[in-house]
């Protein structure tokens, strides 16, 4: 046979995004993207524990329109990545794996995410007056 | 929404394919071009149209996407018949893989509207016009549809598929209960059309080394199966972070599994195996 | 001859062999897993009550064991939580094997840091609470 070399077939350009696909990007992407918060996390309480300036400028930051914005799409990456999470747990469990179930689930998984991220937003502004 | 069956069409689809380049990491000598059109036939009230991936490794050129229409009144109602209608009157050299046409053989196992199925047993009417008929994914073409399978079978051989026991002491069947029998409904029926396969992101990322859905599907046949002994040996060979742990549960296998299976399944099992043996 | 390519390609399919290992990073991610949803839940309801009221109430808040403790237990599954998922990832896309060790290497690495950080603080805030 020859060996020269010969095309691929098209796969992530011609695939159909489909929920499974999609919820299962959805699920790395959100990861990576808390790991970033878990960053800032850990630089705030470093800087009001030490007393040092930076805590005003981090919560004046925080508090600006963008800083709301990006916190607000940080904590709809967190809960679609905990409901998710117990989601997957249960398929560790080999539970769930019906196609039936696996549709169900993945879509209370994206109206749940929603939902909590309004109801927690809802809350936190109420309590902060 | 709710997808209950394999077989089910979404009534809507919001995205064709993902946003990306549609040559993205495509070497320039095989980024695929518009290809081309193929003449209507005459008089034809029902026109079903299909875009087809088409290559030749003997001129040199491009892959290159061909239009093709055939006359939905004079054809058969699967895939399969409209390909070699198209065959047999319009282009004889379009070449796939076909065999039994009823949908036992895996042979015409193709990337049909974005998702891989079975060209036999997918019906015109639940295909888009146009249609867009690709070869099975992340696979070296050797001619339009047809892909080089070799490393996907050789994958397969690696796991060992074929009972591993010693000879009864009445030199006899080796018997079993039907509930143990019960325990291989799932997973004997596999065809090897490698659809779940081309249709897995992590295989076609780490294909090389990651063993895949249906090979996966096929060990633990063999694991599941009361009859072989050789279920340490072959958990073993498994327990590796790429041939086994690649697998992030994306289910893209149980979605696309033309015979109604469950890859993803048989994969938790196999790591439920992995981790009892532990504790 | 078809066999003599069959045989090659069962061979490298079957590359250096199994690693027999990968039950760990794989146990450790759901045990880090379990224990993150109460842990998450707490600390976004704690972050939320506590986050108004400015850097003295944060640290005062933070000094009390019944905080402190929780709070030194996030950050530990957390990170650790973090460092194999992002392990995952790397392992993932990245197919240079020296590339692929090297961003390992720093991601581990990093979360250790980030976790040790994050303690430190916890503990510094503990010893400000004891001292004024």
């Amino acid at each position: 046979m020859d060996n020269a070399p010969r095309p691929r077939s098209p796969h992530v350009q011609v695939y159909r995004p489909q929920l499974t696909s999609v919820l299962s990007f959805g699920h790395r992407l959100s990861g990576i993207f808390l790991s970033l918060g878990a960053v800032l996390l850990v630089a705030w309480l470093l800087a009001a524990v030490t007393g040092s300036a930076s805590f005003g400028y981090l919560n004046a930051g925080l508090g600006s329109l963008p800083g709301l914005a990006l916190l607000f799409v940080w904590t709809l990456a967190l809960f679609f990545h905990l409901c998710n999470g117990i989601r997957h747990l249960f398929w560790d469990a080999v539970i769930g794996f019906e196609l039936r179930t696996i549709y169900l689930t993945g879509w209370i998984v994206v109206f749940a995410s929603i939902g909590l991220t309004l109801v927690t937003w809802a809350l936190a502004l109420w309590q902060m007056g | 929404m709710l997808i209950a069956s394999s077989d089910e069409q979404p009534r809507r689809k919001l995205l064709k394919r993902f946003p990306v380049p549609y040559n993205a990491q495509v070497p320039k000598e095989f980024r695929i071009q518009p290809g081309k059109s193929w003449p209507v036939p005459d008089g034809a009230k029902r026109i079903k149209r299909l875009n087809i991936y088409r290559y030749n490794p003997e001129t040199g050129e491009p892959p290159r996407i061909d239009t093709f229409a055939i006359d939905r009144d004079k054809c058969g109602p699967m895939l399969l018949d409209a390909l070699i209608k198209i065959k047999d009157e319009i282009d004889p050299t379009l070449t796939f893989r076909r065999s039994c046409r009823e949908g036992v053989c895996g042979s015409c196992a193709m990337n049909i509207d974005g998702t891989n199925w079975l060209a036999c047993i997918r019906d015109l009417d639940e295909i888009d016009d146009p249609a867009t008929v690709y070869p099975l994914n992340n696979l070296d073409i050797v001619r339009d549809l047809v892909g080089d399978q070799t490393h996907a079978f050789a994958q397969y051989a690696a796991v060992q598929p074929w009972l591993e026991a010693e000879p009864p002491a009445d030199g006899k069947e080796h018997l079993q209960t039907p509930e143990q029998r019960r325990e291989l409904d799932g997973y004997y029926e596999c065809i090897l059309c490698f659809c779940c396969t081309s249709g897995c992101p992590s295989h076609w990322w780490n294909g090389d080394r990651f063993l895949g859905p249906a090979v996966l599907l096929q060990a633990w046949r063999f694991i599941a199966d009361s009859r072989d002994e050789a279920t340490g040996k072959r958990l073993d060979e498994l327990e590796d972070p790429f041939r086994l742990y690649r697998c992030h549960t994306i289910l893209n296998c149980t979605r696309t599994c033309p015979k109604g299976l469950n890859p993803g399944k048989a994969i938790a099992e196999i790591k439920h195996k992995m981790i009892t043996r532990q504790s | 001859m078809a066999n003599d390519e069959n045989h090659i390609a069962v061979q490298r399919a079957r590359g250096l062999g199994s690693a027999r290992a990968g039950v760990s990073a794989w146990r450790w991610q759901r045990v880090t897993a379990v224990a993150l949803v109460p842990l998450v839940i707490w600390s976004l309801a704690s972050l939320i009550a506590v986050a108004g009221g400015g850097r003295e109430a944060v640290v005062g808040w933070l000094a009390q064991p019944a905080a402190a403790i929780p709070a030194i237990l996030l950050l530990i599954a957390l990170f650790w939580h973090t460092a194999l998922g992002l392990t995952v990832v790397a392992e993932d896309y990245l197919h240079h094997g020296g590339v692929r060790m090297i961003a390992v290497a720093l991601i581990q690495l990093g979360c250790l840091v980030l976790a040790v950080a994050g303690v430190a603080a916890v503990i510094m805030a503990i010893a400000t609470g004891a001292s004024g």
